[in-house]
């Protein structure tokens, strides 16, 4: 089959689903799963066929919207509403939307998220959601909308038509010096100018020359890549053929992390696909030009996102970094000149091929052109995926995109950059999102991941968090990334537990200084960043900590305890006595009101959780000597 | 190594090229199969690409994949990643320590349970979430590991039944 | 061969060095100390792990002697306020961590941490948290090697020698973090490995972990 063949029946195949008089997405991306999603599609499915229907039910990824999943969006044209997007639909949902809107012609409207538009870049936007006034979606613009697993989707929306463009029109200096005039840059975290990488490659002499692209998300409470492996998988192969060519290698690896099974197989079927109809292997588009790709699954560790780290592990041995420079462009995989590009700077470099680099350009800021995407989670109304241009307000992002933090609670600090970025507080939210203002901060831009904080975080313990997380993953071969990071470590534990000394804080801040400089590798520069963000941030929380043995958040367990408020405990009432899982509460006799016995409690929370929000008689209180206070009065 | 272990290492080793790039590729095969690493399967493949024992096993004890004893029959993983341990993923953690009475990278005595952590598996919306033998449990408390428990306890027991049976 | 040759000024004092060289070889080949523990000469790349070689050049900062090349013109210090303290406090973390069992150790008489101890005038730190203890079993199976991973500080020089050198590969990192060890395969005692008790790993060991009998 020819290129216009494949086109032809990719875009046939598409609008008879765009026209079809009905039409049912459900995502089930591993979000979507978790929340339930291929019960969902079970149901559908089984219901669908008693019924005796033929409707086309379309797996797809994810749009973003996680915290609505599982998603599913209906088009019936017959019905005069555009294709309608449903939120959490589980059994009985899945079965009213079947009777009534499927086999009936009421749209079900108070289940509805809203309709699904194209909009800019012919990407799906849902008006009604605020969000999308902000968002302008190019990473994620075939995300939840496509079968991921069908290229012929992806064909269908204007796919590897910029790859042909490509290969048949440019040569690669044309290319790399349209991806710098974009301005591209790269959306792993530091922000290197990708033009000025791929340039430096290119002008080495020792072939063979390889690509990788840099999947290995282990930010914890990041998600972005995996999203956009896991509902456009070919949005990222293009843009890897087209780096490789660009930068004159053959190969090319996706280096993704063992915990993204459903990533490997999605990419697996794609590369297939892709390999079926030529447009990896020999001679692609009989340009000339071959390429191939080749999955590797990662074996859990951290540090392998960094690149040397990263190449040593393609190879098969310990990932541990090495001193740059030189750098992995000038000696990456097996002493060879390589690039490692992370996923989304990938799927922009197809994106600039499309809408060209001027029209690119102008989104964002001067100095960070384009789009920005987070992945939204902690103590958020819209969990999930956004895109926004750069420059946006990180205030923005949060509360108008991402909905808020829920209701009852109150905004504390913003977790940006990755366990080594850092926690910024109110003062730091009219930041626009962007590589430079962010390290002004004194954050850095990660690859994405962005956890809200309210005010019943303790940001000491979140710092101890990451320390912990970073000394884990550290690799153990420089003397300050495996001794600093765990003597910092060790400080906060002793903090948190109650055991901080004065001094501790300026030991903490000259040992980050010194980490700073000292460490070998970037994971071990960026440690101290939780550490001083939270210092610069929330200092007064430190403070307590160690002069009062105080959580000001009451989450430090061994600052706190919690107590039983007898006004407010119901008499016939056992939640809490049943379920504690020490049985460290008891029934005054007399009474019937319930006490702890602290001495027997392991501070699990539990009482606090069951006891029913009419009475609200479990309080944590800090100190724990609060309670003795608490307990005299009673008497 | 039981036969049968012998015959699984062969028969991964027969299936890849002899380079070293693929040492964590077959590492990662071995243990699909037989659920973690035995000494002589890491010796067998020094072998085969011809590096110092030490050297694989420098290598397997790198990732967090690998394991040197067997796992339970359910492999409980805690998700430790920020959302799962800002919405109290570690007092999830500490109820599966205390109700199995082992730690962290441990398997209880009748071999049925293995606990362990990992960094983040990307289902945040979810958060804490528990994932035993790639099932996910969302949305957990320590409370719910009890049912949770008592869950595996009854699947247990019911595929005993169909063994017997 | 035709070799080429670049001029560089360390110290106040001007130097003509190979081009190419590590900034640490050049000096101490032209006797001015650099503290060092895990650098060997012909490591390709460097291992860059102790963080003890510190030194400022000017127009670039802090860098570390054992990776840094000599370039034409370059202007080095070895002794200035900012590389003293990165480096007293990357030793002060190694003493921290490191039984100080001196009397008892066989290597005390040439230990290259009580070398640059004195040579910084480094104290074991009083600040610091004690790193948990460590009680790993010295191994005294070989008739002419013994082992004792407690006093190891983890500069890589024995992976390397007898992984590059000799080719016996009977140790390796395994591990990582703090957790991350020198240990033969699984753990063995040296009398069931390859090791034919050449000791040069003993001879490159900096500290009392690796020695003949």
């Amino acid at each position: 089959m020819n290129w216009e063949e494949i086109k032809s029946r990719a875009e046939a195949k598409w609008s008879a689903l765009e026209e079809a008089p009905l039409h049912i997405r459900i995502g089930t991306p591993t979000c979507g799963r978790a929340a339930g999603a291929l019960e969902t599609l079970r149901i559908f499915r089984e219901r669908l066929q008693r019924e005796g229907l033929d409707v086309p039910l379309t797996e797809v990824g994810c749009m973003g919207l996680c915290f609505a999943e599982p998603l599913v969006i209906i088009s019936k044209p017959e019905s005069g509403f555009p294709p309608i997007c449903y939120k959490n639909v589980r059994f009985d949902e899945a079965q009213k939307l079947i009777n009534d809107f499927i086999l009936g012609d009421d749209p079900c409207l108070e289940i509805a998220l809203g309709t699904v538009e194209l909009g800019q870049d012919d990407a799906p936007v849902i008006p009604e959601l605020e969000r999308f006034e902000i968002e302008r979606r190019l990473v994620l613009k075939n995300c939840g909308w496509i079968d991921p697993e069908d290229i012929d989707h992806y064909i269908a929306r204007g796919g590897y038509s910029a790859l042909r463009d490509v290969l048949l029109g440019k040569d690669p200096e044309q290319v790399i010096a349209e991806i710098g005039q974009a301005g591209l840059r790269g959306r792993g975290g530091a922000g290197f100018l990708t033009s000025r990488k791929w340039a430096s490659c290119r002008r080495q002499k020792s072939e063979p020359k390889y690509l990788i692209c840099n999947a290995d998300e282990g930010d914890p409470g990041a998600f972005m890549d995996r999203v956009v492996l896991e509902s456009d998988p070919h949005s990222v192969i293009e843009g890897m053929i087209i780096a490789g060519y660009a930068i004159g290698a053959a190969k090319g690896f996706i280096y993704t992390r063992m915990e993204y099974p459903l990533v490997i197989e999605r990419l697996q079927k794609a590369l297939e696909q892709a390999r079926a109809y030529g447009l990896l292997g020999e001679d692609i588009f009989g340009s000339g030009f071959s390429f191939d790709i080749e999955v590797i699954r990662g074996a859990g560790a951290f540090i392998c996102g960094e690149s040397t780290a990263m190449t040593y592990s393609i190879e098969g041995k310990r990932g541990m970094p090495r001193v740059r420079p030189p750098r992995s462009v000038e000696r990456g995989l097996w002493g060879q000149p390589t690039v490692v590009n992370n996923v989304k700077t990938l799927a922009l470099v197809t994106r600039i091929m499309e809408m060209g680099p001027d029209e690119f350009r102008e989104i964002g800021t001067r100095s960070s052109p384009g789009t920005a995407v987070f992945a939204l989670a902690g103590k958020v109304k819209q969990i999930g995926l956004c895109e926004v241009p750069m420059g946006t307000t990180l205030r923005q992002v949060i509360f108008e995109v991402g909905g808020g933090v829920p209701e009852g609670k109150e905004f504390k600090a913003v977790q940006i950059g990755g366990p080594a970025g850092g926690c910024v507080g109110e003062e730091a939210l009219d930041l626009p999102v962007d590589f430079d203002s962010f390290r002004a901060a004194g954050a850095i831009m990660g690859s994405g991941g962005m956890i809200v904080l309210d005010n019943s975080n303790c940001m000491v313990e979140t710092a101890r968090f990451f320390l912990d997380f970073l000394s884990r993953e550290d690799c153990g071969k420089c003397s300050f990334g495996r001794l600093g990071i765990k003597q910092l470590l060790m400080i906060l534990e002793d903090i948190t537990a109650g055991r901080g000394k004065e001094g501790d804080i300026e030991l903490l801040e000259g040992l980050c200084e010194d980490l700073l400089q000292g460490c070998l590798c970037n994971l071990g520069r960026t440690a101290p960043n939780p550490v001083l963000t939270t210092l610069r941030y929330f200092r007064s929380e430190y403070e307590a900590h160690i002069r009062e043995r105080r959580c000001p958040a009451l989450v430090c367990r061994d600052l706190i305890a919690y107590f039983i408020l007898p006004e407010k405990c119901e008499k016939g009432c056992d939640h809490c006595v049943l379920t504690c899982p020490t049985e460290a509460i008891v029934t005054d006799e007399r009474t019937r009101k319930k006490r702890i016995l602290q001495d027997k409690c392991v501070k699990c929370g539990t009482c606090l959780e069951v006891c029913p929000p009419e009475y609200s008689a479990v309080i944590k209180v800090s100190p724990p000597e609060k309670v003795k206070e608490l307990e005299s009065r009673e008497a | 190594m039981s036969k049968e272990e012998v015959e699984a290492v062969e028969e991964v080793l027969e299936s890849c090229p002899r380079e070293r790039r693929h040492l964590i590729r077959i590492l990662q095969a071995i243990q699909e199969k037989l659920g973690y690493l035995p000494e002589d399967a890491l010796r067998e493949v020094a072998l085969f690409f011809g590096i110092s024992p030490a050297e694989v096993y420098g290598v397997a004890t790198f990732y967090n994949q690998f394991r040197f004893v067997p796992l339970g029959k359910f492999h409980i993983v805690v998700c430790m990643g920020t959302a799962c341990h800002s919405m109290g993923g570690a007092l999830v953690l500490d109820a599966f320590q205390r109700e199995l009475g082992i730690k962290v990278g441990e398997v209880t005595p009748d071999r049925k349970y293995s606990l362990e952590r990992v960094g983040c598996i990307g289902c945040c919306t979810q958060a804490p979430v528990v994932v035993v033998n790639g099932r996910i449990f969302p949305k957990m408390t320590p409370y719910k590991v009890e049912e949770v428990l008592a869950k595996l306890k009854a699947e247990d027991e019911l595929g005993g039944d169909k063994e017997q049976g | 061969m035709k070799r080429e040759y670049v001029d560089v000024t360390i110290d106040g004092r001007e130097i003509r060095a190979p081009r190419g060289e590590k900034i640490l070889w050049v000096a101490l080949e032209n006797g001015i100390e650099i503290p060092h523990l895990c650098a060997l000469k012909g490591q390709d790349p460097p291992w860059g792990g102790c963080r003890l070689c510190w030194v400022e050049v000017e127009g670039r900062g802090l860098v570390t002697a054992c990776t840094e090349p000599v370039r034409q013109g370059m202007v080095v210090h070895t002794d200035t306020p900012s590389v003293r303290r990165l480096q007293r406090r990357a030793l002060e973390l190694l003493l921290a961590d490191h039984p100080m069992d001196c009397k008892n150790c066989p290597k005390r008489d040439r230990c290259e941490l009580l070398k640059w101890m004195r040579f910084l005038k480094v104290k074991v730190p009083k600040d610091l948290r004690p790193f948990p203890e460590k009680r790993y079993p010295v191994d005294t199976s070989h008739p002419v090697l013994n082992f004792d991973p407690n006093k190891c500080i983890l500069c890589g020089r024995c992976v390397w020698i007898a992984k590059e050198v000799v080719g016996c590969g009977v140790f390796d990192f395994v591990w990582r973090g703090y957790d991350i060890r020198i240990s033969t395969f699984m753990g063995k005692p040296l009398k069931d490995t390859d090791c034919n008790g050449c000791l040069k790993c003993a001879e490159v060991c900096p500290v009392g972990a690796l020695w003949g009998k």
